[in-house]
């Protein structure tokens, strides 16, 4: 894995972070900081360089937002499959573009404003607080960061772990949605049940009401954050906005409750909500 | 950031979209000396960003000068959906012969730039998806290539047109996806756009939404905050950088997230409190950061407890702990505030606050906090 934009103040702290928690972080990229090292790590001028010494297929970017487009077309003419884009404040045009350039080259895109990744007690790609995470047979999918380690924290508090957690990123538009990762759950034998964490805006969520009907036969718990919203107010990430009526906690929580997902009120619910689902699956 | 109809419709017009002839006025004797140079009937229109403005009384016929400036009289300094008119746009009336709709947007689920046009315009697109959904013609546009005329003269001629019309309403749509590529726009929408008695077209309501996050490469844009924010918390806010909304309760809110944040305000009124504001401090947290957030919150004057609900992911919460005892102190701060802080380097911020008489909550779950500035709300409240 490589680290864009590993020279700066969030860049060498995540990865010091990273290394702690076991991530096998091979280079890291700062245009004009080649040579210099970070937490032990040697740093490269471009993508290719730090490429030609050492293999990888990943990256994590803290580019900041004004050029965090040409990193992310960087990393994909250099051949990394997939792309975890923790930046926020993309413009939304530049973000655009960089879905549509992965989806060209079949890379895999987190985020942008994204927390990442995490395979707790293996690996993390991402910012999110290892200690809130313990292995075990439970994947959550979230749009916020920080609600989706207060609902990770919960069910490790309760010795529930978790199998895989990330985040498909705050912003309007995102590389991958909830459909494409509840496939992925769907297929993985070691998740046995699926925590979506939503909130207000966008249409992510009825995607997934809609594809969970058809396509997922583990039990689906979720939450969706801004019950108590106002209408036409951006609530913090681009993408928390009910605009013309659209994308209402009531119309998510409506879908999802169709679609026969359990759908809890507030976060500290997800404890006896998985619990209750994983005695059933067992029994 | 939403423009005012008055500054779109000079994107648009500088771009080659063509709209109605006109002029912003700020005073009656300026409206009337417009609609004397216009030397037609001319509608009046209150500059305020908000939609619905017609049904609300914000826009006016007036058939000579005197009646121009007798109604920016009562149009100006009243407040329309809940926005101060301090500008009204004085334009020709068009003799009207069919009005359409055309807008370019973001689909947030495809990630891609769409066209919308419909035959029928001058309602609400909502409106106009719900009467006669068959006629909304939608169009995904690839990022790289953009708008091709001919994908934009499809599109005209699916909404039945030919001719010189179909060539004059297809260069329109054409211009307007330009704007919005080159404003870094959310939302470029012509509705109604006019076909007149003559047969020319113009752009008689205009509508862009411009990216917040793409404002920095736009110098051509002014932002003038005061003009577009009326509440001073949220001015202040967002002249701070800081996402912001005031609700109408009387606890304070940080979220060191989005999403933290939401849950906050909505855990908050579970419990029977009232959220006075949302506010995310993104993963910006530094001392002078919280600092800002606190003093925003606290101008508040409705505010009697403060609820902060931290995670130290990319944030460092150390920093975040010593702005928020720091704020206490140099205001002498009398109110209740709680904080429950968690993640990378917690031991370090809960000894901070703790050492400083801070109420921290050292557990993950919002609720426990959310419950306790609840209880220390209502119990201020007895005294």
């Amino acid at each position: 894995m490589i680290v864009q934009g590993i020279t700066g103040r969030v860049g060498s702290v995540q990865t010091r972070l990273m290394l702690n928690y076991g991530t096998k972080i091979v280079a890291g990229v700062t245009p004009g900081k080649g040579g210099q090292t970070v937490e032990g790590i040697p740093v490269y001028n471009t993508v290719r360089e730090a490429l030609r010494e050492h293999p990888a297929d990943s990256s994590i970017s803290f580019v900041p937002a004004t050029s965090a487009k040409d990193a992310a077309f960087e990393a994909i003419n250099a051949g990394l499959k997939l792309l975890v884009i923790i930046t926020e404040h993309i413009p939304v045009h530049d973000t655009m573009k960089i879905k549509a350039m992965a989806e060209r080259y079949g890379v895999t895109v987190l985020g942008p404003n994204t927390p990442g990744i995490i395979s707790p007690g293996k690996t993390k790609l991402g910012i999110m607080p290892g200690n809130l995470y313990t292995p075990g047979e439970v994947g959550i999918v979230a749009r916020s960061a920080t609600l989706s380690y207060e609902i990770a924290g919960n069910l490790t508090e309760a010795g529930i772990g978790q199998t895989t957690c990330l985040g498909i990123g705050g912003d309007m538009v995102t590389g991958v949605t909830f459909v494409d990762i509840l496939k992925m759950f769907e297929a993985d034998q070691d998740t046995k049940a699926i925590v979506i964490v939503g909130e207000i805006g966008r249409t992510v969520e009825e995607e997934a009401a809609e594809f969970i009907k058809k396509h997922v036969s583990k039990p689906v718990v979720a939450y969706i954050g801004g019950r108590h919203a106002p209408l036409g107010k951006r609530m913090g990430h681009a993408g928390a906005i009910i605009e013309r009526g659209r994308g209402t906690a009531e119309t998510k929580i409506t879908a999802l409750h169709e679609a026969g997902v359990k759908v809890i009120e507030c976060p500290m619910e997800i404890v006896s909500a998985i619990r209750n689902m994983l005695k059933r699956e067992s029994t | 950031m939403r423009l005012f109809e008055f500054e779109a419709k000079a994107f648009f017009s500088s771009n080659g979209i063509p709209v109605p002839r006109g002029e912003v006025v700020e005073t009656p004797n300026e409206a009337r000396d417009v609609a004397k140079s216009l030397q037609k009937p001319v509608m009046l229109k209150a500059q305020v960003l908000a939609g619905m403005r017609g049904k609300a009384g914000g826009v006016k016929l007036a058939r000579n000068p005197v009646e121009a400036e007798e109604f920016s009289k009562q149009l100006l300094g009243t407040e329309i959906c809940g926005c101060k008119v301090r500008k009204l746009l004085v334009e020709e009336y068009l003799d009207v012969d069919r009005e359409l709709y055309l807008s370019v947007t973001i689909d947030s689920s495809k990630g891609k730039p769409v066209v919308i046009a419909s035959p029928e315009g001058g309602i609400e697109i909502e409106e106009i998806a719900l009467k006669s959904p068959e006629k909304l013609i939608q169009t995904y546009v690839d990022v790289f290539t953009g708008l091709e005329p001919v994908v934009a003269r499809e599109i005209v001629k699916k909404m039945g047109f030919t001719g010189d019309l179909l060539l004059k309403i297809s260069q329109t749509l054409w211009a307007l996806y330009k704007v919005f590529e080159k404003y870094d726009a959310v939302i470029a929408e012509i509705n109604p756009l006019v076909i007149t008695k003559n047969q020319e077209v113009s752009a008689a309501g205009a509508v862009l939404n411009l990216d917040d996050d793409a404002l920095y490469r736009h110098p051509e844009v002014a932002v003038n905050p005061e003009e577009r924010i009326e509440d001073p918390v949220e001015l202040k806010a967002w002249k701070l950088g800081i996402p912001y909304v005031r609700l109408d309760g009387d606890i304070g809110t940080i979220g060191s997230g989005a999403g933290l944040a939401i849950a906050t305000v909505d855990l908050v009124k579970h419990f029977g409190g009232r959220a006075a504001n949302f506010l995310d401090t993104g993963g910006r947290i530094t001392q002078e950061h919280i600092e800002n957030a606190l003093e925003i919150v606290t101008m508040n004057p409705n505010v009697r407890a403060i609820l902060i609900n931290m995670y130290g992911g990319i944030n460092p919460i150390v920093e975040g702990a010593r702005g928020i005892v720091k704020f206490i102190r140099e205001r002498k701060l009398q109110i209740p505030v709680v904080v429950k802080v968690r993640g990378n380097f917690e031991d370090e911020a809960w000894k901070i606050l703790e050492e400083a008489g801070v109420d921290v909550i050292k557990a993950t779950q919002t609720e426990l906090a959310a419950q306790r500035i609840v209880q220390l709300t209502q119990a201020g409240e007895t005294h």
